[in-house]
């Protein structure tokens, strides 16, 4: 295995890592007071010139994306704000749960520093209603950060004031898309907004808004202290530095591994997370969570994670880095109705297409599953997802298609066996005897 | 003003205006739901998606698309057609076939689209979902959560409009349902809106529940007449009856609202308080002997003319002739107020306090005549013997002075009241739907009535009442077409010169209501600013 | 991070409708008042109103949305929208112990149902997913992200991970003698690396 610095998961399994003295002792917090001597220009140009992207499934450039907030004179008079999306709720996911819960300090700390590039006084840090534990270790944090006097006013000295606070969700997949996150703070249902107006322009309390992945932040100290070009050397070119990926399902060591990207994916499957179970033999593995399309052992031999390989060999994507692993113990149409039936369960119900389309193709599925549906339905399931797919509100949308339109084109076999075992009147399941 | 392109039709509009409202300056209907004009963008219904040749990124809204230079959509495409089709789909997977016992039928969204976008084939094996039925939300409104489609416009309407906010969207994903909080019920005064606003059969107005199948109405233009904002409205008819009012859109006037009161007040058509034929002295007659009763009354009489806040412009206008040819040292009045039991709410969004419909038409032209008196003027010159035969046009004098009136007092009206009881001789009016005419609204605006349905009874247009009078007396007074006594009203009336009634289309004509020197045209009281 | 055996035991509303007049104490008021100040606008404050609600009274009854709605200055309505939207905010009672078991794709190949099975026919739960003593109430829940300690369940705010048919009977055990449980979340320092640099 190559070695490579430890970014994210820097003092992870260090006993206590979570407390400021620990965190200390290992760094916390030096990249912030040399961060806060530059310029709010200079610290962007640092996160731009990195190529950092995005880590909560989008991949944007971080760095371009905080150059999108309006200068001081054209925000209206408005402050601008800086959300953590802590929604984390990508089946699959589970990276941005240790990221807050081994070294919240971390994320504090690049907090710290994207709002002084930002010119952000307040910020806050929204964390799906299922992390309360993960809340009440986050505001512990904060109080230590606050008392001693790491947030707040004059921070370092420097002049530049900053406050952090926690706000949890309740229970809604959605809220991770950022306007939907947006609206979710703003006390609305969190429901997905038209863009534009977009959120850097015109977001949250109608201010200019960033919204960033934990991941994403979390990445931002290392960046600072050790430059950028340290950072931009590590991955590939346009897919640098390490990624957490939550790697699950079928494997031997199941966890978070945090990796250069450009790895190879059958590395990351045997390397890492220690192979399959013994006599089993890889059936599918979705990249990137749920939402991405699955692919195939073919494609995963070929490809590398990052950004580009997956969409060039699968035309599939990283997304969040939720590496789910399937052997041939899988049943892919039992597999692909669980996914649709969280999706089904998740959809805001705003616009027509995922409202309707979701439920109806989970429908379609269950009756699949259990050998009671017809050619004409598997059809009709191609059909909607094809029609869902960039016609909504949001990504949410696609996000319910793709998994739908990769199972029933890559594993049609299996579908198409559902359907005649239901024609010859078998149980589900039973394969025709040819 | 940026050049924007519609199925290759160039067309210039204001910046911002979206393409929805552009597509249709070329005559493009671009289909939608949750889009409407007076409230805010929504964008969930997709049915309006289109493809954007150039300058943006397609297929998107075009609801949501605001006119930039060089912005080109097209709606002409295949895939255009198979996106509409699929959203009709998707919207008809869970909707009830209610079509038969539905009060939308006929004007619904989604039957009007299935049948021009949609014409899919049912594919839908799962069970649909079922939710609340025949909810008594409010007393005008009917709630039916299965047939909503969830376009979110009587959310946007509640919040946006009346500012109440009780009807929402509650759950999420295929739960979402359109309802009511526990125990709150709708209150405010444009419930009917509500079911004006709903693309389907969701929100209906219990008052033509099961009525009258639309098909079958005819729709007349005309304004409505309880107050002095004006509404436009729809008068929707069949073989003379009238069966209900729906706002017109107008959007200098009333939007696309009106308040339930006056969408209700259709029901006034066919009151029993209305005076279908002509009496004198308490007996019946037949228009032409009452007439000519009235004029024996006025001719020598020291008269005074009651202009009518709630006649037509031409009817004022019929006095004028009448005093200048035949009533010389006649006063002229017009008494403020209401009469005493009219509707007393009023509010910031469309309902005036001044429920008369023609206030500055009635002081317009009885300025004509000089002076004006008020309601203390009236009191005191009937006191004092200097007045002692009144006609009145319309407004109930009795009922609002509270005065022992002259023996001679001829009543031009619509609907039995105090004064029409007192009057020696009552001259029947239609009501303002059943006759051609003019309005005269709060901001200066001239609109026009129509004739909708044929008058009940023995009533004939107003003005023609008051003409019939100078008939009596040798000659009629105003020309016998409606074109052609408003060319004659706008020629004579300062404020109205160079106004045609063709002129005034289906919006009205705004004027300037104070001349700037004293003299002729001096409106009876001072005009509140609106 | 110790484990806090205080959580469950304020969670007892087993059977409750509002008990007494629905209002916030004065302390509470403040607590309020200070939560509001860290937002922009009032409504902002929303959700951890209605969390602080549901910890008070158990589940949201229309009587504690009016409540919020008035503290808030929003209309009930409003507040009921919000409610609805999100699966966390009860709109019924539930048992002592809420059970939210994870039964999405990575908990579902590592075998979740057959887990959340054997649950079910051990407490003996009603369709509704309520045991017939009430201390109980089971939902079947999508992705907690806890996805590479599966099969996991929530039970009130702690996760239960790595579950298997003994640890499961280990744990409700505990909780149906109302003993101290087994300390949750031992995974949750779960996580691997290659060598530093």
């Amino acid at each position: 295995m190559d070695v490579y610095p430890r970014i994210l998961s820097r003092i992870w399994g260090v006993p206590g890592s979570h407390t400021l003295a620990v965190a200390e002792q290992h760094g916390a917090y030096n990249a912030a007071r040399k961060a806060l001597a530059m310029s709010p220009a200079e610290v962007t140009d640092v996160v731009l010139k990195s190529g950092l992207r995005g880590r909560g499934g989008a991949g944007f450039p971080t760095g371009r994306k905080w150059t999108f907030v309006p200068p001081p004179e054209k925000r209206g008079g408005k402050p601008v704000y800086l959300l953590c999306n802590a929604d984390e709720s990508e089946p699959g996911t589970f990276k941005d749960r240790f990221c807050m819960w081994n070294d919240p300090h971390q994320l504090i700390e690049g907090m710290i520093i994207a709002s002084h590039a930002l010119g952000v006084r307040r910020a806050y840090i929204y964390l799906r209603g299922e992390f309360e534990y993960v809340q009440r270790r986050l505001d512990e944090a904060l109080a230590e950060a606050y008392a001693k006097g790491y947030l707040g006013e004059n921070i370092f000295g420097s002049g530049f004031s900053f406050d952090l606070y926690t706000h949890l969700g309740a229970g809604a997949y959605i809220c991770g898309e950022e306007t939907a996150l947006i609206s979710s703070i703003e006390g609305y249902k969190g429901q997905p907004r038209l863009k534009p107006p977009f959120p850097a322009v015109k977001g949250v309390w109608e201010s200019p808004t960033i919204v960033n992945n934990v991941e994403t932040l979390a990445a931002v100290p290392w960046i600072i202290e050790n430059g950028w070009e340290a950072y931009k050397a590590i991955g590939t070119e346009q897919s640098p530095g390490t990624k957490l990926f939550s790697c699950s399902g079928h494997i031997m060591k199941p966890g978070v591994y945090e990796i250069p990207l450009g790895t190879p994916m059958m590395d990351l499957l045997n390397k890492w997370c220690g192979g399959l179970r013994p006599g089993r033999t890889l059936k599918a593995i979705i990249p990137g969570g749920s939402s991405v399309p699955v692919m195939t052992p073919a494609e995963v031999a070929q490809a590398n994670m990052d950004y580009e390989s997956i969409n060039k060999v699968a035309g599939s994507y990283l997304g969040s880095g939720g590496f789910i692993v399937m052997d041939d113990s899988t049943d892919m149409v039992d597999a692909l109705t669980n996914l649709l039936r969280f999706y089904a369960h998740e959809s805001c119900g705003q616009c027509t297409p995922c409202r309707e389309g979701s439920a109806w193709m989970y429908n379609i599925l269950c009756r699949l599953r259990d050998g009671l549906a017809t050619e004409d339905d598997l059809v009709a399931l191609r059909d909607l997802a094809d029609n869902i797919h960039s016609r909504t509100i949001c990504f949410f949308g696609a996000s319910a298609a793709m998994p739908v339109q990769s199972f029933v084109t890559k594993f049609r076999d299996e579908f198409v066996a559902r359907v005649e075992s239901a024609r010859a009147g078998l149980p589900a399941g039973l394969a025709v005897a040819k | 003003m940026p050049l924007v392109k519609v199925n290759g039709i160039a067309v210039e509009v204001p910046p911002g205006t979206n393409m929805i409202e552009a597509a249709k300056k070329v005559g493009v209907e671009i289909p939608h739901y949750c889009y409407h004009p007076h409230l805010s963008v929504a964008g969930n219904c997709r049915m309006c998606l289109v493809d954007v040749e150039a300058g943006g990124r397609g297929p998107d809204i075009a609801c949501n698309m605001a006119a930039t230079e060089g912005l080109a959509i097209r709606t002409d495409t295949p895939k255009v057609t198979q996106m509409r089709k699929s959203v009709m789909e998707f919207l008809l997977v869970n909707h009830p076939l209610d079509c038969p016992i539905c009060d939308q039928s006929g004007e619904c969204r989604l039957q009007d689209y299935y049948m021009e976008y949609g014409q899919h084939d049912s594919r839908l094996a799962d069970a649909k979902m079922g939710k609340g039925k025949r909810q008594d939300i409010g007393d005008q409104i009917v709630l039916d959560a299965e047939r909503c489609v969830q376009c979110s416009r009587c959310v946007r309407f509640s919040d946006e409009v009346t500012g109440t906010g009780e009807l929402r969207l509650f759950n999420r994903s295929n739960q979402t349902q359109i309802g009511i909080f526990p125990g709150v019920r709708l209150s405010h005064q444009y419930q009917g809106n509500l079911a004006d606003i709903c693309p389907v059969g969701a929100l209906t107005l219990k008052d033509f529940r099961f009525k009258k199948r639309v098909w079958w109405l005819k729709e007349s233009e005309s304004v409505c007449g309880g107050c002095a904002t004006g509404c436009n409205i729809l008068v929707h008819h069949q073989e003379n009856e009238v069966y209900r009012f729906t706002p017109r859109r107008n959007d200098e006037v009333n939007k696309s609202w009106i308040c339930d009161q006056g969408r209700l007040s259709y029901k006034d058509v066919t009151s029993l308080k209305r005076l279908t034929g002509a009496k004198v002295d308490g007996q019946r007659a037949e228009l032409p002997e009452a007439a000519n009763a009235a004029a024996l009354l006025l001719k020598g009489a020291k008269v005074g003319v009651v202009f009518g806040a709630k006649a037509t412009t031409e009817a004022n206008w019929a006095a004028v002739k009448l005093v200048r040819a035949r009533l010389p040292n006649a006063r002229a009045y017009v008494i403020e107020g209401n009469d005493p039991d009219a509707f007393t709410y009023q509010d910031e969004i469309l309902v005036d306090s001044d429920k008369t419909p023609n206030r500055f038409g009635a002081a317009l032209t009885a300025s004509q005549l000089g002076s004006v008196g008020d309601a203390e003027a009236l009191k005191a010159a009937l006191a004092s013997g200097e007045v002692d035969a009144l006609l009145v046009l319309h407004d109930d004098v009795v009922g609002r002075l509270g005065v022992a009136t002259p023996k001679a007092l001829v009543y031009v009206g619509t609907f039995k009241n105090a004064t029409s009881s007192a009057a020696a001789v009552v001259l029947p009016a239609a009501h303002y739907i059943e006759q051609p005419g003019t309005w005269i609204n709060r901001q200066g605006r001239v609109q026009r009535l129509r004739k909708t349905v044929a008058p009940a009874g023995d009533s004939v247009a107003d003005y023609a009442a008051v003409d019939a009078i100078g008939r009596a007396f040798g000659g009629a007074v105003i020309p016998e077409m409606p074109a052609a006594i408003f060319q004659e009203l706008a020629a004579g009336v300062k404020a109205l010169n160079g106004l045609t009634l063709k002129g005034l289309g289906h919006g009205g004509q705004l004027i300037t209501l104070f001349a700037p020197s004293p003299g002729v045209d001096q409106p009876g009281q001072a005009a509140p600013a609106k | 991070m110790s484990h806090d055996q205080k959580s469950i035991h304020l969670r007892d509303m087993h059977g409750l409708t509002v008990r007494g007049p629905v209002e916030w104490t004065e302390e509470e008021k403040a607590e309020i008042a200070a939560i509001v100040a860290k937002y922009p606008t009032q409504r902002s404050a929303i959700m951890p109103v209605l969390w602080k609600a549901q910890r008070k009274w158990g589940w949201l009854q229309f009587e504690v949305l009016k409540l919020v709605a008035a503290t808030l200055s929003l209309k009930p309505s409003e507040v009921m929208e919000v409610a609805t939207f999100y699966t966390m905010f009860k709109k019924e009672p539930t048992g002592k112990y809420l059970i939210q078991a994870c039964h999405t794709l990575s908990c579902a190949l590592l075998g979740a149902d057959r887990v959340i099975r054997h649950i079910e026919t051990k407490l003996q739960l009603d369709e509704h997913g309520n045991s017939p003593d009430g201390k109980f109430t089971l939902m079947r829940v999508e992705c907690l992200a806890a996805c590479g300690s599966g099969p996991m369940m929530q039970i009130n705010d702690d996760f239960y991970e790595l579950l298997t048919e003994q640890k499961v009977d280990e744990i409700l055990d505990a909780m149906a003698a109302d003993r101290p449980l087994p300390v949750p979340r031992p995974e949750v320092d779960q996580w691997t690396y290659t060598p530093v640099s």
